[in-house]
């Protein structure tokens, strides 16, 4: 996941042979992409190619065996041979036990192998979990193509131990269909529920026994290297190797260097096992001094570059050496564009001998790597070995130099980078490990600890106009204004904007661009901030321009961020159209990039269910609501538990529970706010609530003190003070404050309904009803395009009374009065269904249900419950029944309705 | 947890070194390891490095202390 730059290796020049290959340009992620290269030596075992070509037709092919026994080049060779269709190939690294990294390697593997996956299936934006609607997705696409892909994923053992990674292929392969064919290579078993494929003869084993060499396919191979050997001594040789590749490899290659081949061959006569290990000692002595040097030293590294090499060894014989070694077949094999990757065991055994031979140098090397590395632009590649050199001076440096810092806060890499810096040691010192430090503690939401640590690199900071000190002072800028999001304080975000703004300029432009999650990061941070203080104008303008930010999965979360407070801002304004607008965009790009929902911010959700809830439309608020109290924020983030509880208190008091209504406020408003400044809106948001639900509670006095304790500050919750006012009886009081209103022209449509509503109510308690009848037809217009049924059921039965008496406006106001003449709903918690309650479902039914929602077919289910299809389908005829449907969504759906789900 | 664990074949002394917080002898066509393993995840650990240097495990048995 490296970012190229243009100069390789120590002098500068341009090397052409390290251009963009790959989707984000480097060459290490492509050869992941590729399928290996089959050398000229290999032998084509007849027996395994059918079992692969069987493999296809099921689902699941499972290549296990140990380290060397030839599993990836027969796969590879399959291919090459077969050409089985369309074939994505992923070699799996460690890191991508992340179930979001993983993923997003799988469809880069899909694209990459010209797979034309459509955009709308998104694409992973954080490394944890992976929303199940992505692999929905992208599952369905498989499923409905014409022609299936073959998805190889090779040293699958590394991912091994990760039950969501081997959960989520379980998933896109069930529900793929014939549309994909899973081929797993790996050293041990992944954990899928393999009893079940093999019980239902979906899966094609080829293990360590199939993998073997057979006397006679070790004849073929000996003879292949030029050696050709009788039958008896072929024999002999398999049995003593235990038929594994990698010995025989090695064997040939020992035997090509001995006087007498045939002897040698005869002779040799370890145990099996150590084979390896001792044939490598063989092997290794029989090539010249500088080649054993350079297999050693490069041992450290998964790839190699001659230069890199050369940097290792210190001389400039690499690239004759790697292709000497390569055309012997011997160790590398060449990965394209002249990288080179070492054999897996080969490389782990010379690493043991180059820690006996070299005691002490491997730090050494890891330093000099991480060194080439980074003038080579690969700065991921380069730091897993700075830090294995302990050189965190120099893993720190470049990161905060390359702008990398918000790649701790956001995007795929985060895991992966946190779990790397976990490993500094605390007496490193200066400002760019304390600024790493500092980002680490953020993203953990430890502020306390990142603050400090924030402060303590802010003391150290570098003067000059270097673009190294511009970018470390960038970074601290950039952390200070998550900070000052985190305190509420607005100034202190707007002035670490402002710093973040100036030494943005002594950068160039193209270093900036690199990183566009730094300047989306730091605008959410800073909109979010304006809007805590109630600067809705300047929060509007800041997070407009964090959505323009570019897209892609590190800039997803802070663009879902900033399109849900966007939404918030729109609704705050009395603009309900807008801010549904802006929320289903905030949800579609969590969506799109498979955000999880712990990890999204729950405000977009939040303005969905306030706008539902002034519709009248309470099922889908508590939907949204529920959904917003799913995310992590509700703990965290002040304005998602405010309105978490505002909200919840308005649905309560919506279904006529006033007196639970009361209590979930009281309840929030004895929690105390994390924030360390006040917002003066979320205080005129309790307050409105608490007003709101006492007049629901028929206690108008109440509600007016609850104004004359904490006056109002915007239009709004003085319009709600008002209208406490006219329902005290006070109306003249009202008037004079919806009078003395700032006549506000950015006022959204639902104020000014709500202004006329109120007036409505106190000319018409003062005895002008045909002036409140006016009033009332005004509101109506306002609230008619947004259907804004709730304000209008609750100002009170003056409404009610003015409106069903004037047959032609109920009739002009059908979408509200079919509302106002429904009977006041009861108490009941949690109910909306007026159909009565559907004969009860059987436990087995249920069963059946819940498999029915996560849309297993008719067979899957009978699989998955051990019963027969028969059975199943009996089953559903009765759920159908029951819950009278007809089909299955709608089933699911009732189901749901009705909380049996 | 003292352990003992089998490996078909004689490993080098070069091998050896990959295990340090081991012991090891040569038999006949087997080496033995053992020393102490702390814990389920040292001793997986050491299954995954068995497996990593091509090293055949015959047995792996825990000891009395």
């Amino acid at each position: 996941m490296g970012v190229m730059s243009h100069s390789v290796g120590g002098e500068g020049h341009r090397d052409p042979s390290m251009t963009a290959v790959a989707p984000n340009g480097d060459p290490v992620l492509a050869a992941r992409l590729t399928v290996p290269a089959v050398p000229g030596t290999f032998v084509r075992r007849q027996r395994l190619v059918e079992q692969l070509i069987e493999g296809a037709r099921t689902p699941l092919t499972l290549v296990n065996g140990p380290a060397g026994a030839g599993k990836t080049l027969l796969v590879a060779d399959w291919i090459a041979a077969c050409e089985p269709g369309d074939v994505a190939w992923l070699t799996v690294e460690p890191e991508d036990s992340a179930p979001g990294v993983f993923w997003a390697y799988v469809l880069h593997a899909f694209r990459h192998h010209g797979i034309a996956l459509p955009e709308s299936i998104g694409s992973p934006a954080r490394p944890g979990e992976v929303d199940h609607s992505l692999l929905a997705r992208l599952a369905a696409w498989l499923n409905g193509r014409d022609s299936r892909v073959v998805l190889v994923l090779d040293e699958f053992d590394r991912v091994a131990g990760c039950a969501e990674v081997a959960d989520g292929l379980q998933f896109v392969l069930r529900h793929a269909g014939a549309g994909l064919r899973l081929v797993v290579i790996s050293r041990t078993e992944p954990l899928l529920p393999l009893y079940r494929y093999r019980a239902a003869g979906e899966l094609v084993d080829i293990r360590a026994d199939d993998l073997a060499f057979r006397a006679e396919e070790t004849a073929a191979l000996v003879d292949r290297h030029g050696l050709p050997l009788s039958a008896e001594a072929a024999r002999v040789l398999t049995e003593r190797t235990g038929g594994w590749a990698a010995g025989l490899r090695l064997c040939t290659l020992a035997a090509q260097r001995a006087g007498d081949p045939e002897s040698f061959l005869k002779e040799f006569e370890p145990g099996h096992s150590t084979v390896a290990d001792f044939l490598l000692g063989e092997v290794l002595r029989a090539h010249p001094a500088e080649t054993q040097d350079l297999l050693l030293r490069t041992s450290i590294l998964e790839e190699t570059h001659p230069d890199l090499a050369n940097a290792l060894t210190g001389r400039d014989d690499a690239e004759p050496i790697l292709e000497e070694l390569q055309r012997a077949n011997a160790f590398v094999e060449p990965i394209g564009h002249s990288w080179y990757r070492l054999h897996p065991l080969f490389a782990e055994i010379l690493r043991v001998h180059l820690g006996v031979r070299h005691p002490g140098l491997e730090p050494e090397l890891h330093r000099t790597a991480a060194r080439w590395l980074i003038r080579a632009g690969l700065l991921d590649e380069a730091l897993p070995h700075a830090a294995d050199a302990g050189d965190w001076e120099l893993a720190a440096a470049e990161f905060i130099d390359r702008l990398a810092i918000g790649r701790l806060l956001t995007g795929l890499a985060a895991e992966r980078l946190d779990g790397l810096f976990a490993r500094m040691a605390p007496e490193v010192s200066g400002p760019a490990p304390d600024l790493v430090r500092a980002a680490r503690e953020l993203a953990h939401h430890d502020v306390d600890r990142g603050v400090a640590y924030l402060r303590r690199a802010e003391e150290n900071l570098p003067g000059g106009d270097g673009g190294d000190a511009a970018a470390v002072r960038l970074s601290c800028a950039v952390l200070r204004v998550l900070a000052a999001r985190v305190a509420g304080s607005a100034d202190m975000a707007e002035s670490a904007a402002r710093a973040v703004a100036q030494e943005e300029r002594s950068l160039p432009a193209d270093r900036l661009e690199q990183s566009p999650e730094l300047t989306a990061l730091m605008l959410t941070d800073l909109g979010s901030a304006q809007l805590w203080a109630g600067r809705f104008d300047a929060a509007r303008s800041t997070l407009s321009d964090a959505v323009r930010a570019a897209q892609g999965p590190a800039t997803a979360l802070p663009r879902h961020e900033a399109l849900s407070r966007l939404a918030l801002i729109d609704f705050l304004d009395g603009r309900p159209g807008r801010a549904e607008s802006h929320a289903r965009d905030a949800i579609a790009e969590a969506e799109h990039s498979g955000l999880p929902v712990s990890d999204r911010t729950g405000v977009a959700q939040l303005v969905l269910a306030a706008v539902a809830i002034d519709r009248d439309d309470l099922t889908a608020a508590r939907d949204h609501l529920d959904r917003a109290a799913a995310t992590s924020a509700a703990s965290r983030d002040p304005i998602v538990a405010v309105e978490l509880a505002i909200l919840r208190s308005r649905l309560l008091s919506a279904r006529g529970d006033s007196r639970a209504a009361l209590r979930a406020l009281d309840d929030m408003a004895r929690r105390p706010l994390v924030s360390a400044e006040p917002s003066p809106w979320v205080s005129d948001r309790i307050a409105m609530a608490m007003a709101a639900a006492l007049l629901a509670d028929g206690d108008p006095r109440a509600a007016v003190k609850v104004f004359e304790e904490q006056p109002a500050h915007g239009p709004e919750s003085l319009v709600a003070e008002a209208r406490a006012r006219a329902a005290a009886g006070e109306s003249e009081e009202a008037l004079r404050i919806l009078d003395a209103l700032p006549d506000h022209s950015s006022r959204g449509p639902v104020i000014d309904m709500w202004v006329l509503l109120t007036r409505a109510q106190a000319v018409d308690a003062l005895g002008d009803s045909a002036a409140a009848e006016s009033l009332l037809l005004k509101a109506l217009a306002a609230a008619r395009p947004h259907h804004l049924r709730r304000p209008f059921l609750e100002a009170g039965p003056w409404v009610r009374r003015l409106l069903l008496h004037r047959p032609v406006l109920a009739r002009e106001h059908a979408w509200l009065t079919g509302a106002l003449s429904r009977p006041p709903l009861d108490a009941r918690p949690w109910e909306d269904s007026p159909s009565p309650r559907p004969e009860p479902l059987s436990a087995r039914e249920r069963d059946v249900l819940e498999r029915l929602a996560q849309l297993m077919s008719t067979e899957e289910i009978a699989a998955d419950l051990h019963l027969s299809v028969n059975t199943v389908k009996t089953h559903l005829k009765s759920i159908y029944r029951k819950l009278a449907a007809t089909r299955r969504g709608e089933a699911v759906r009732r189901a749901r309705e009705l909380g049996l789900l | 947890m003292l352990y003992e664990i089998r490996i078909d074949g004689q490993m080098s002394n070069e091998l050896t070194t990959a295990f340090p917080e081991l012991d090891s002898f040569v038999v006949p066509r087997q080496t033995l390891l053992y020393g102490q393993v702390n814990d389920e995840a040292h001793l997986y650990g050491l299954l995954i490095r068995f497996q990593s240097l091509g090293l055949h495990v015959v047995e792996f048995r825990q000891l009395p202390e």
